[in-house]
């Protein structure tokens, strides 16, 4: 019952995460964070029930939640259907893995679209294709005659 | 068949099939309106003369107070990040005027029944596409004369802005003055040109703090390099990267 709690309290951190994403947070306020374990008051969704996986012996009551990862089963929300695993270690949550949240045209979306470091070589490698455009910061009348731009007009692609 | 014309200070690029060549006219006529109305260099333009105090806003043009609410609504959903005043306090709606133009033109294309077209003006890039997404590159901020990077631009993501120095110097406004960015060039990929216009011009202006928020807000992919040259990417722009 406690490991359910724990991840009922999860699954609410994840659909406040879920209303963050999709009403928009306020610019310049913290992010929610979902890096600690809400072991108390939090209400399951009606719908949830827990498969764990792997399989943990069941911890003595005394004890915080057993370290593992665990896999919610798909929730259905009010903004599509969600489905997260929980890597748990020393008593916390270590890991929050979106493994399914589909939209309402049932198309499945990515919680999670932030940036992160990129290395060159990916980017990079895309240098070669043939474009149709170029886009750069803004160019003025005058730098555009040396733009590439104005290579791909003058050769008419 | 390509179509080039100079307005607003740069110069506007179209590609659109040869059987559409007699819409250019109609889309010369809506950046030329724009340039007449608000151009800062034309001292005879509607928002020189609002800048100068001759006009007052309230009783500005119909088509002038349009852009500048849209500019004030940016400014309040970006925090302050986009804004549509100068240091000075002159009125400057060119951070939304010419992605506002682009977007006209983009819409007449599709009322007249252009099925694939793109619209380039000064690297800021709106596309509708039939079948193939269109590849674009991005300038490197480093070089110009380079490529960065290509992209696919179309579907549903058929916009792409990208903000920086590397033309015009430091020409976004920080806390209300100029200054040196972390970023170097950002790029945006989102649905419509406004956003993608203002979001790029955002994030360059709110570095790192404002990347984030951005793309947890707004369905956008982005790339963000910084000034040493390292870049960050949105899983979607990795994805959109050409092959």
């Amino acid at each position: 019952m406690r490991t359910r709690a724990t991840l009922g309290g999860i699954f609410a951190s994840v659909a406040v995460l879920i209303v963050g994403w999709q009403a928009g947070a306020p610019l310049l306020t913290p992010a929610v964070t979902t890096s600690q374990p809400q072991l108390s008051g939090a209400t399951a969704p009606q719908t949830t029930t827990t498969s764990p996986s792997p399989s943990t012996t069941q911890a003595p009551v005394a004890s915080g939640p057993a370290d593992g990862t665990f896999t919610g089963s798909s929730v259905s929300t009010r903004f599509g259907n969600v489905q997260v695993a929980v890597t748990i270690s020393g008593g916390s949550i270590t890991d929050v893995t979106p493994l399914q949240l589909t939209d309402a045209d049932g198309k499945s979306v990515q919680i999670s679209n932030r940036a992160a470091p990129v290395l060159h070589d990916e980017v990079l490698a895309s240098q070669s294709a043939q474009v149709s455009n170029v886009g750069g910061a803004t160019y003025t009348s005058n730098a555009y005659l040396a733009s590439l731009q104005s290579a791909l007009d003058q050769a008419g692609i | 068949m390509r179509h080039v014309l100079c307005t607003m200070g740069t110069v506007a690029s179209i590609e659109l099939p040869e059987a559409y060549a007699s819409e250019l006219d109609d889309v010369d006529a809506v950046f030329r309106d724009v340039d007449e109305r608000f151009s800062l260099y034309r001292p005879e333009s509607e928002l020189s003369r609002i800048a100068n105090g001759t006009v007052a806003l309230g009783l500005a043009s119909a088509e002038l107070r349009s852009s500048y609410e849209r500019s004030i609504e940016w400014r309040i959903q970006t925090g302050g990040l986009f804004t549509p005043n100068r240091p000075d306090g002159v009125l400057d709606l060119n951070g939304i005027v010419k992605a506002e133009a682009i977007e006209s033109a983009g819409a007449l294309l599709d009322r007249a029944g252009c099925p694939a077209w793109t619209i380039n003006v000064g690297g800021d890039i709106l596309v509708r596409s039939n079948h193939a997404p269109w590849v674009t590159g991005i300038a490197d901020p480093a070089d110009p004369d380079a490529l960065l990077c290509s992209v696919e631009v179309g579907g549903a993501r058929r916009a792409i802005a990208t903000s920086g120095c590397a033309q015009r110097g430091d020409h976004i406004w920080r806390g209300g003055e100029l200054g040196p960015t972390h970023f170097a060039q950002v790029s945006v990929i989102a649905g419509d040109i406004v956003t993608a216009d203002v979001l790029a011009t955002a994030i360059v202006a709110g570095g790192p703090a404002a990347i984030d928020q951005i793309t947890d807000r707004w369905p956008v992919d982005v790339l963000a390099v910084d000034r040493a040259g390292a870049m960050v990417a949105t899983p979607g722009f990795r994805r959109s990267l050409a092959a």
